[in-house]
């Protein structure tokens, strides 16, 4: 999917001034409420008309200014997910399923329904009414809805933003399953840069309606590691844990992590913040926390007053922080090895 | 016999009338009441106070004004005349076109109200699915204001039911053309045929009654369907 926008809008006071080209089936756009996200993406649908501007998708003019193109929205084939659901709560879940799909040409179709309705695990809800589905319900049959269009470009506006934190992250494997399933690129926006790294891989970044930065979440995230509160957050997807003492024992990073958050059943993500990171430069002879990993440093980068230093443990990474003054006196960089110690409370599972 | 032929006559007269302007006001209202409810125009302000006019306007104003546009002078008294069709005050249709333009704001709050609660989204999803702007309506709108379609109904035919003021303006009192139930009252009372007259005023009112209670019982009801998304 290629996209390529330079449009302009104004608001009374805000004004929303993007000008970007970007490619790829996973975009993320990110920013704070304010920022001009979901004006972006309204403009990108047809919804809300630029003030000036072309917008070209896979090197079809959608809107000129100049040329006086302006594709309404119906033929653009672009469906959308709002942070609400907005299922039509007159029709059964099936016939908000079928709404897109009855209007789409049959040489568009790529999405058939039964597949689908299995992706999303739909099977029993199909014949029922939309309005006693519960919240994460409603979501996927809204996601299942726009993906039934088999549209060219999927835009997800803040889906998980209405759901709590456990429908969140059970919510994604969904969305990433079945658009890489049936081959649909995506724009996820969202102000949650977490969100951004589980869903996309190239993200632009706005601030007061202009784009500010281009590049992967990773990058981004490492970028913002000094200037937030949470630090950059690791993502360890860890197995079954293995015996329990009251901890858990986790293979990882080619041996093993202790956790006392509760495991869940199945493999799933665990998150653990660059500031819970203790970095030796020789073995602690006898210390309280019950990680204790050795790693290689194979990259170190500066954000704001902290230094990141990334660690290889086993085929495993790792990101820790440090100020720059403890980085100079441990003499961090790339080559060297460290210790890493890590509390067995400083996990917590996503989801 | 509890009600006389001519009693009979007025009260089906009235019911036509009622049926005929709802059916008429449910087509010209609609898209009225779209465009009150979406347009960012100056002239929504303007418009949206002559359609209210009705409202407060003594009906005798409104029906003298009807009745010089429908006289033989009046621009729609030349274009009925121009279409063959002749002049229509003190006959059944000038009596429809007079009540559609008396009980439009019956018709058209209660829908711009129900079109509005539904909002933009609903239709802006619909057509991110490939819904053109006419689908959107007829899919997704209109079964979404259902139940506001249902109080303007109820109002509109009530109302026309209940109008007096307009029909002695350009109806006059012909029976069985013009005649409707409450001149068919006015008569009686004039006549000093109170007996009679208590009859039709006794039907009046449980009617009206019985619409009043429709409304309370169907309404909360209906609200809390347009709200649901």
């Amino acid at each position: 999917m290629e996209l390529r926008m330079a449009v302009s809008k104004s608001y009374g006071p805000f004004r929303l001034d993007a000008d970007f080209s970007v490619q790829g089936e996973r975009i993320g756009i990110f920013g704070e409420s304010g920022s001009g996200k979901s004006t972006l993406i309204g403009m990108l649908a047809g919804l809300v008309e630029p003030d000036d501007g072309t917008i070209c998708l896979e090197g079809e003019t959608l809107f000129s200014r100049g040329e006086g193109v302006a594709i309404p929205t119906e033929r653009r084939r672009i469906a959308m997910v709002f942070q609400q659901p907005s299922l039509f709560p007159h029709l059964s879940v099936r016939n908000n399923l079928l709404y897109g799909y009855n209007r789409c040409a049959s040489q568009h179709r790529r999405v058939e329904f039964d597949p689908l309705v299995q992706v999303l695990k739909l099977e029993g809800l199909l014949d029922r009414g939309v309005n006693n589905l519960s919240g994460g319900e409603q979501q996927r049959v809204a996601i299942g809805r726009a993906v039934m269009a088999s549209p060219r470009l999927l835009v997800m506006d803040e889906p998980l933003s209405a759901l709590d934190d456990d429908l969140k992250f059970q919510i994604i494997p969904y969305l990433t399953r079945v658009c890489g399933q049936f081959g649909i690129p995506f724009i996820f926006i969202s102000h949650s840069l977490l969100e951004m790294r589980l869903m996309t891989d190239t993200v632009l970044m706005f601030d007061k309606g202009r784009l500010v930065e281009q590049g992967s979440a990773d990058e981004l995230a490492r970028r913002r590691m000094g200037l937030g509160q949470v630090g950059y957050i690791n993502l360890l997807r860890l197995g079954r844990p293995v015996g329990s003492n009251g901890l858990h024992t986790f293979a990882w990073g080619g041996g093993k992590l202790l956790l006392s958050a509760a495991p869940k059943s199945e493999a799933g993500l665990y998150e653990l913040s660059s500031r819970d990171i203790i970095l030796f430069k020789q073995h602690p002879e006898a210390i309280s926390a019950r990680n204790l990993l050795k790693g290689l440093v194979v990259a170190t980068f500066e954000s704001g007053s902290k230094t990141g230093v990334e660690l290889a443990c086993g085929s495993d990474r790792l990101i820790a922080e440090v100020v720059h003054e403890a980085a100079a006196e441990l003499d961090i960089r790339p080559g060297g090895e460290l210790y890493a110690a890590i509390k067995a409370s400083a996990f917590r599972p996503l989801g | 016999m509890f009600l006389t032929d001519s009693d009979i006559q007025a009260i089906w007269l009235t019911i036509r009338l009622a049926m005929v302007v709802t059916f008429v006001l449910l087509i010209v209202g609609t898209p009225i009441a779209w465009w009150l409810a979406h347009s960012k125009s100056r002239l929504k302000g303007p418009f949206g106070a002559v359609i209210a006019l009705p409202l407060v306007l003594p009906p005798s104003v409104l029906g003298f004004y009807l009745l010089l546009a429908m006289g033989p002078n009046g621009p729609v008294g030349h274009l009925t005349r121009a279409l063959g069709i002749g002049a229509l005050p003190f006959t059944f249709w000038g009596l429809v076109l007079a009540s559609v333009f008396y009980s439009l704001p019956f018709m058209v709050q209660p829908l711009q109200n129900a079109f509005e609660a539904i909002g933009d989204r609903p239709l802006e999803v619909a057509t991110t699915l490939g819904a053109s702007r006419l689908d959107a309506f007829f899919t997704v709108a209109l079964p979404l204001a259902r139940p506001g379609f249902l109080t303007a109904s109820i109002m509109t035919f009530a109302h026309t039911v209940g109008e007096f003021g307009v029909v002695l303006m350009i109806g006059g009192n012909v029976p069985g053309v013009t005649r409707v139930a409450s001149v068919q009252i006015y008569d009686h009372v004039e006549a000093l045929e109170y007996a009679q007259a208590h009859r039709m005023a006794a039907i009046m009112l449980i009617f009206s009654f019985l619409v009043l209670l429709a409304l309370n019982v169907l309404r909360p009801d209906a609200f809390k369907m347009a709200r649901r998304d």
